[in-house]
């Protein structure tokens, strides 16, 4: 796995960690800030890096 | 001690001793135990609880609850009216897991800018509308309802923001090596399409009554 594909699979991970599942109303809303980009180990990340990656650049 | 509840569960066996499990009539959450004045941003609690969330997955298919529900001695007044529902959505989805495919969108419209609204109704409908104004190559659509819906028991398309579309998968666990064939020949077929497939994830918009 690249080091970009891990970047983009620790923000997947928590991008259904926090914007996914279950919402029990009246609960908290989070804001985190600093988080370091790891590799937690998805078992299937499959990107069109490349494709992301100009994309990105564009930006 | 609180604890920073993840899943909803069919079995203890399926938590301990990963995590710690939570009775709630005919189920159990899975919870990490943090002490009551730790804020739910910190980094280190948010990537421990997405680490033990994996692993659960592994062990069985759970009903994810999304990060920030905490409890003491008051999980059965948060919960408890959901058990039932989720109980009959894990039997029902005992071998299952979601895939998740976003795509980036090939048209859109700019995000409305909050500070161009003075009500914030009129705010949302166009927050609402730009999302739903997002749409992704034909082509691109006609490749994943040729090869990836049908390895699917059930798919959803939904907008999420401006820029991009997401297709929501419940699959097999036993088709996930497929699925992940399946992904490279849509990227071999589609080249220029930014797209990510990712997963297994736990039941999150198939477990979701609002997306029913």
């Amino acid at each position: 796995m690249t080091e970009e594909t891990e970047e983009i699979a620790l923000l997947e991970m928590l991008d259904h960690l926090l914007d996914r599942g279950v919402v029990i109303a009246g609960e908290a809303i989070i804001s985190i800030g600093d988080v370091d980009l790891l590799y937690l180990g998805l078992n299937i990340v499959l990107a069109n890096v490349d494709a992301v990656i100009r994309v990105s650049n564009k930006r | 001690m609180k604890r920073v509840v993840i899943g909803a569960h069919l079995r203890r066996e399926d938590i301990e001793p990963l995590a710690e499990a939570i009775p709630v009539r005919d189920l159990f959450l899975s919870g990490i135990g943090v002490n009551d004045d730790q804020p739910l941003g910190d980094r280190e609690l948010l990537l421990r609880v997405a680490q033990t969330r994996a692993r659960l997955l592994d062990r069985a298919t759970f009903i994810a609850i999304r990060y920030g529900l905490a409890v003491t001695n008051d999980a059965e007044s948060k919960c408890g009216e959901h058990a039932a529902r989720w109980h009959a959505v894990l039997e029902a989805n005992r071998d299952n897991v979601e895939m998740t495919l976003k795509v980036a969108a090939a048209t859109s419209v700019a995000r409305p800018n909050r500070k161009d609204f003075t009500s914030g109704t009129a705010y949302l409908k166009a927050l609402h509308d730009a999302t739903r104004a997002a749409t992704i190559d034909p082509a691109f659509r006609d490749e994943v309802d040729r090869t990836l819906v049908p390895l699917t028991v059930a798919h959803r398309w939904i907008p999420r923001d401006n820029a991009s579309l997401e297709c929501a998968a419940l699959v097999a666990r036993a088709k996930l090596d497929e699925i992940a064939s399946v992904g490279e020949a849509i990227k071999r077929a589609c080249p220029n399409v930014p797209f990510l497939l990712s997963g297994p994830w736990p039941l999150e918009v198939f477990a979701d009554a609002d997306h029913e």
